[in-house]
């Protein structure tokens, strides 16, 4: 009796109710069961609580499911060889798997397409990159080409005053003004031609509101020949307004722009033929 | 089959209908027992189509497989609980149920809960809140794994961390606190 007690208590016998058993302890319950009528009792009763208790929660199954169900029993009645065939319906079969594969062609697509844009934009990067450089080496070779082209020019000139044998030179030399001062200038009647030999120049620097401006005194009217800087990178010569006549050449320092009679006290070298 | 009036029978009258293979023994058990093995089967399944499913099955199951019913093993409700959670639970780990699942996130939301307001909740059955306060919380919480979720014991001790034995006696417990509330009734 104490036995019997004991497996009660044991709770196996509510397990086996609730379907938790092995096929084994399953076997052993319902022996017990059979030889011992107190089992068999205590058996009932949990079988009717969890019975209520179910009943207690209790979902009322959609109205049109009766119908469904009750017919698809009827159209399977007495034709039982094909039960097992149709146990799991194709239909929801067929709808399980393929909202399936279109979840993974999408998965798939959406994956291929990110790895797509991630290479196309690496690749444009790259090349932008690329193009920019392009850009960068013509615009210096451009720059370079332009530098050659002006110094070529500008030496041509130089080349050709140097090698007429119209040009006369002429050492401008310092007044009381700038004593130190100096000013060639190359100077072609024929031609016309003047130029300021830049590189020989002895100056002081001109500030921004102030110019020098060359004069040729013709008789004793100065004509203006223009104008220049000194600044320190002053190395070309410089071709000034065409005069045929001059008996002397003079520089003054003038406001910025020239003017159109020199400034006297402002003579800084002078030279005569 | 339209007819408002639910057939009911006793149990004994059932199972041997049921044996004669009568066809109003099917629609007998629907309309007695359809309630409380749906309320089995869509605790353990949330999505109602699928639940819907599994319940026809249960039945159709039940019908075909009656002779494996022995009225001296059990009662007949014992016996068609267990052919239902064991249909539900192989459905809840079926590969196709778990697709089809993430299918059911993704696309369905809107009219999956509006079915499930379509279920009604029983309504003569205004004392399962003070049945529910009968149990103990932890008695409750091992009764319902076992009972609505699905749960073997063994992965309800395994779930709560708590041992084999203890498991075993909180669900017997929780078991006679309901013998005692259905007896008081």
């Amino acid at each position: 009796m104490e036995d019997i007690k004991a497996y009660i208590e044991s709770g196996i016998l509510e397990l086996y109710v609730l379907g938790d058993v092995t096929p084994e302890e399953k076997r052993q319950v319902e022996e017990m069961a059979a030889k011992h009528p107190a089992i068999k009792a205590e058996l009932d009763e949990i079988e009717r609580s969890m019975e209520l208790y179910a009943n207690a929660n209790a979902v009322e199954p959609a109205s049109d499911l009766r119908e469904r169900i009750l017919n698809s029993i009827v159209t399977n009645y007495g034709d039982d060889s094909t039960f097992d065939e149709q146990k799991q319906s194709p239909g929801a079969r067929v709808a399980g798997i393929t909202p399936a594969k279109v979840y993974n062609f999408y998965k798939y697509a959406f994956a291929a397409c990110l790895v797509l844009l991630l290479v196309s934009v690496a690749a444009l990067v790259s090349i932008y990159n690329r193009l920019q450089d392009s850009n960068n080496q013509i615009a210096s070779l451009q720059l370079n080409n332009q530098h050659f082209a002006n110094t070529v020019s500008l030496k041509d000139g130089e080349l050709e005053v140097l090698q007429d044998a119209s040009f006369k030179f002429l050492k401008l030399n310092g007044t009381a003004n700038t004593p130190q001062s100096q000013v060639t200038v190359a100077w072609s009647p024929a031609k016309k031609k003047v130029w300021i030999d830049m590189r020989s120049l002895k100056m002081p620097a001109n500030d921004a509101g102030h110019q020098y401006q060359l004069w040729a005194l013709i008789g004793k009217k100065p004509v203006d020949l223009g104008v220049f800087d000194k600044t320190a990178d002053s190395t070309d010569m410089k071709e000034m307004k065409s005069t045929a006549y001059a008996d002397a050449f003079a520089v003054t320092l003038e406001p910025r722009g020239g003017s159109a009679s020199p400034t006297m006290d402002k003579m800084m070298v002078i030279g005569k033929f | 089959m339209t007819k408002k009036r639910k057939i009911s029978l006793s149990e004994e009258e059932l199972v041997q209908a049921l044996r004669n293979r009568e066809k109003i023994a099917i629609e007998a058990l629907y309309d007695m027992y359809s309630s409380s093995l749906y309320g089995v089967i869509s605790r353990i399944i949330i999505d109602t189509p699928t639940a819907e499913d599994v319940l026809q099955e249960t039945f159709v199951k039940i019908w075909h497989s009656f002779s494996a019913y022995s009225s001296e093993k059990g009662r007949l409700f014992t016996w068609m609980v267990n052919v239902a959670r064991n249909l539900a639970i192989d459905k809840l780990r079926s590969k196709d149920f778990k697709n089809q699942n993430k299918n059911q996130e993704l696309e369905n939301n809107v009219t999956f809960i509006d079915e499930q307001r379509n279920t009604v909740y029983n309504p003569d059955l205004l004392g399962v809140k003070e049945l529910v306060e009968k149990l103990k919380p932890e008695q409750r919480l091992i009764l319902d794994l076992v009972y609505f979720k699905g749960y073997t014991h063994v992965e309800a001790s395994d779930e709560l961390g708590i041992p084999l034995g203890t498991i075993k006696t909180r669900l017997r417990m929780a078991i006679i606190a309901l013998r005692k509330y259905f007896k008081e009734d």
